[in-house]
């Protein structure tokens, strides 16, 4: 046989951008997060101090005598001490000690907790078991009280001793957090693939697991030098360090000590204190940004309305609603937010919707068509924080795009309602079923409880559920039986038009027919409109009146289910349909698509597909509009002389 | 090898796991696979079939040595696996038998470049072979499994792949071993459909050019039909039909397989009128009674599907089937035709 047609060829992939490291990627991030530039600069700021003081010091920080409490001035910034030192002087000697000790304690307390952390979570069973309890008992103790006790009795110690003690001591928090990110990496396939490779375990800690922790190691770190600084400088200042060293707390001790704010010598009490408020500072702030950097959903994005504005292009045209449609979307766009610039998801898309109508939204992951069925069903926001940036969406006959929270909330569920692809995700674990119809059912309309119990019991029939699980919980029932309570609470209020997101993705083949069957039973009953999105064109094929294939945000095709299927007319549509093994009849060599659909962020020019289709030629270069033929719409150049003709006649 | 000359390549005799669930004082059973016996012949694509929580996967994970079976034995080339103690067996059996994971998002360690994983099993099985020979390993496996120009795909890291790509990484990993049988768990259901053909396709020409076989683990029965030459049907921990392909799928024998193949959806065929009947329950295998699994679903039952558990049984040529009712009407028909 013959090399591979190539499926994935590199020539048509989305990324075009040389390798890079997620390290770089990371790197970039930190330069663009405001809080972890300053907190840098001011590190970077100290760090020059605690390497340079001999230079920049304009004194030595002991021995030579001015005049005792001097006020500031132009020699003596700062003033001078109650034994006639610069205050200024010792300040910048004393940085070097400060950050020693975060560094040390910071090295000692991530080695610690990295090492227990990680082996608590990847060997599990009893040694995470004895680890997690040493970890909450460190955790639980009163540590300033303990380091008192440990530190008088080691009177006078060096610093040494005092990075031990706070190192050993101060690992426990970074442990319970590095253990919890482990413990969701554990079942990972990569660390399972290594284990079938062959890997031994500790090169899987060292090697597989530890590498995708770095961003949670640095925060760790960072957290306990932050500690460090304010402990040390807590002990030092109550004497418990060696009074003669040169730190910003050993300045406290002798500034209170000699009652420096009462005898005109505020700058030795004071400034100290603000070094160490501004060391702390560094830390917290670079630790808060490392947290915003590994944890995106902290981050804050706007689309930014000048780009946004520029991307719609075409203006709805003023046209009264169809009395006979009970949706209308015109001209819809929906643009998220991204580092890079706004993602256009949903580029102007048209769809009508007849009442009791079956439409089928087709495409492939990240097509845009969730993000289509989110804007309609007005549930942009988180996930799927899109925008929507033009465009009509008419539900019987009203802008739902104009629609405020609250007009929103007295049609939503009771005229229309939306089943989401996980029920495990949609349900709430901890209430019966029973109880979650009783919120939608208060929250919507004025039930009595005896109407509300009627109701309840007479929707979950409709959906073959025995009303005895009224009384259970989400994880009592089965996955098909989830879907089916969801789609019992979707029916509440016998809304017109029922938008279901992938409803029987997460079912087996068996379970998935038998409740399309259901679905299809109970729109011919109940009347009601549906828009269903799915990745499966064979899953709707018997049972949608029309289908919109969605490619790259836009509408490739649009028309009769059956036409469709029959008589597919983008090459899309075509390849899709080609892509199926059949169960039945010849068995015939398929080829699939090749590439990959494009990144959004950059489309192709002209036509979206033209990277992998068959039939691209230098037309294709131009965005093609959508030609009818046949009364199906199809976004496609091979099509543009049935639109001539049709102009002719 | 000369020494097992009828022996296939893998074959399991009354292979079980059990997984116990539940609190101390309620401890019970999951039989996750139950008795199972089956074989896989040199250079043959064997489907494993069957719905989640049918045991699928674990049977995968068995024989990939990831879980140790309850009960029952592994023979690989005739050789039982519990016999290997040393590392260096352990290794390889590893080398001989890779598997290729569901998920191409979580497969691939996001810290490294995609290589990693190739070059870790060269260096952990091929060691000898030297440098400059597994350097061009690693260039062949990925132009074997269409990523070129190797050289550039080499160096880029997961995030910068299609997950169609990052499936081609798992079998490239897989084909750096010199395998002789992959394992590969549901390797195109998380992938769009648009590129599931893609991969199907390339396990089908591995097998060609480098004569591996593989174990297909899906709960998609056209694409079995597509690459498979045999399929096995699992349910409830049970191995319940077996046979070749065509065969299984056009008539099938186990009410079971019967439903499974009527509710595929196949737009070039006219819908079924039977199918919303049964509701696709999944059946309990905590502690499960003797008798038939698939008994409260199958509208054959007879008296004996509550109390004997039927055994997978010889029907016709190379067909096999674990149910009372087609044994029964396979008797029967044998008897007519004398």
């Amino acid at each position: 046989m013959s090399v591979p047609a190539v499926a994935d060829s590199p020539s048509v992939a989305p990324l075009e951008t040389p390798a890079r490291r997620p390290g770089a990627d990371l790197w970039r991030a930190v330069a663009r997060n405001r809080k972890a530039v300053v907190g840098a600069l001011l590190l970077l700021f100290f760090f020059v101090l605690a390497i340079f003081p001999g230079q920049i010091a304009p004194y030595a920080p002991t021995g030579e005598e001015f005049g005792r409490g001097l006020p500031p001035s132009s020699a003596h910034w700062f003033g001078t001490t109650a034994y006639g030192q610069d205050v200024l002087s010792q300040l910048i000697w004393g940085t070097r000690q400060s950050l020693a000790i975060a560094f040390a304690v910071g090295g000692l307390a991530t080695l610690i907790s990295v090492l227990i952390g990680v082996s608590a979570a990847y060997f599990g069973g009893f040694t995470d078991g004895f680890l997690s309890l040493v970890t909450d008992v460190i955790l639980v103790i009163p540590i300033f009280p303990l380091i008192i006790v440990i530190a008088a009795y080691e009177r006078n110690s060096g610093m040494v001793t005092l990075v031990v003690v706070l190192g050993l001591l101060g690992w426990s928090y970074g442990a319970r957090q590095l253990r919890s990110q482990a413990l969701s990496l554990r079942n990972r396939d990569f660390l399972e693939a290594a284990r079938v490779r062959g890997e031994r375990g500790l090169y899987v800690v060292f090697f597989e697991i530890l590498p995708t922790m770095t961003s949670l190691i640095v925060a760790s770190f960072l957290g306990a030098a932050l500690y460090a600084v304010l402990f040390a400088a807590g002990l030092q200042f109550i004497g418990l360090g060696d009074p003669n060293s040169q730190s910003w707390g050993t300045m406290l001790y002798w500034a209170e000590n000699n009652e420096a704010l009462g005898a005109g010598m505020a700058y030795w009490a004071i400034m100290p204190g603000v070094c160490i408020a501004l060391l702390g500072a560094a830390f917290a702030l670079l630790n808060y940004a490392f947290d915003e950097i590994s944890n995106p959903a902290l981050r804050r994005r706007k689309l930014e309305q000048k780009g946004a504005e520029s991307l719609h292009t075409a203006p709805v045209p003023e046209v009264a609603a169809d009395p006979t449609k009970i949706l209308e979307v015109r001209g819809l766009s929906v643009a998220y937010a991204s580092d890079a610039g706004p993602v256009v998801a949903v580029d102007n898309v048209d769809l009508d919707l007849g009442r009791g109508e079956f439409l089928g939204i087709v495409g492939e992951s990240g097509c845009g068509k969730s993000t289509l069925l989110y804007a309609i069903a007005r549930l942009l926001g988180a996930p799927l924080a899109g925008e929507i940036t033009g465009g009509q969406i008419l539900f019987k006959g009203r802008d739902m795009v104009t629609l405020g929270e609250r007009e929103l909330r007295h049609i939503r569920w009771r005229e229309y309602s939306v089943v989401m692809q996980s029920a495990m995700n949609a349900l709430n674990p901890v209430l019966t079923v029973e109880a979650q119809m009783r919120d939608a059912l208060e929250a919507h309309s004025k039930m009595s409880k005896r109407e509300m119990h009627a109701r309840a019991e007479e929707v979950l029939r409709l959906v073959s559920i025995d009303p005895v699980h009224l009384h259970s919980y989400p994880h009592q029932l089965s996955g098909g039986m989830r879907q089916r309570a969801m789609i019992a609470m979707a029916l509440l209020f016998t809304p017109d038009l029922i938008i279901m997101d992938e409803p029987t993705s997460a079912l087996d083949v068996v379970a998935q027919r038998s409740l399309m069957v259901q679905i299809k039973e109970l729109q011919e009953r109940l009347g009601f409109a549906v828009i269903f999105v799915t990745h499966d064109m064979s899953l709707v094929s018997h049972f949608s009146d029309r289908l919109l294939v969605m490619y790259a945000a836009q509408v490739a095709e649009y028309g009769d289910t059956r036409q469709l299927f029959e008589r597919p007319l983008h090459p899309y549509t075509q390849g899709l349909l080609e892509a199926f093994p059949s169960i039945r009849g010849e068995k015939v060599r398929l080829t699939g698509i090749p590439g990959a659909p494009p990144d959004l962020l950059r489309p192709p020019s002209g036509c979206r597909f033209a990277p992998r289709c068959p039939h691209v030629h230098e037309r294709c270069m131009i965005g093609p509009p959508l030609y009818e033929v046949d009364g199906d719409l199809v976004r496609c150049v091979l099509y543009e002389h049935e639109r001539e003709a049709a102009l002719a006649q | 090898m000369s020494e097992h000359v009828n022996e296939p390549l893998l074959r399991t005799e009354g292979l079980t796991r059990h997984f116990k669930v539940g609190k101390l004082f309620s401890r019970q059973h999951l039989h996750a696979v139950d008795d199972v016996d089956l074989t896989i012949g040199r250079g043959e694509i064997v489907a494993l079939v069957g719905e989640s929580g049918s045991g699928k996967s674990t049977i995968a994970r068995l024989l990939a040595r990831v879980y140790k079976p309850t009960r029952g034995e592994i023979y690989f080339e005739g050789k039982p696996l519990s016999r290997l103690r040393t590392r260096r067996e352990r290794l390889a059996y590893a080398s001989d038998v890779p598997m290729v994971f569901q998920d191409p998002y979580s497969s691939i360690n996001p810290a490294y470049r995609v290589v990693h994983g190739v070059r870790r099993a060269l260096l952990l099985h091929r060691r000898a072979e030297g440098r400059k020979v597994r350097r061009g390993e690693v260039e062949r496996v990925f132009g074997e499994v269409g990523l070129v120009p190797a050289g550039a795909m080499i160096g880029k890291f997961p995030h910068e792949l299609s997950g169609g790509q990052r499936q081609r990484v798992g079998f490239a990993q897989a084909l750096a071993f010199r395998p002789k049988l992959i394992i590969a768990d549901e390797p195109v259901s998380m992938l769009d459909v648009s590129i599931r053909i893609g991969i199907l396709n390339l396990m089908s020409e591995l097998r060609e050019r480098e004569g591996v076989s593989f174990l297909y683990i899906t709960h998609d029965v056209a694409s079995a039909r597509y690459i498979a030459d045999r399929v096995l049907v699992m349910y409830a921990g049970h191995l319940v039909e077996e046979g070749p392909t065509e065969d299984v799928l056009q008539n099938p024998k186990h009410p079971y397989t019967q439903l499974l193949v009527s509710a595929v959806p196949d737009p070039r065929a006219p819908l079924g009128v039977s199918d919303a009947a049964d509701v696709g329950e999944p059946p309990k295998v905590v502690n499960p009674e003797e008798g038939c699994r698939f008994r409260q679903r199958c509208p054959y039952r007879i008296a004996v599907c509550d109390t004997v558990t039927p055994e997978l049984r010889e029907l016709g040529p190379r067909r096999l089937a674990a149910c009372h009712v087609a044994q029964a009407d396979a008797v029967q028909a044998a008897a007519q035709a004398r």
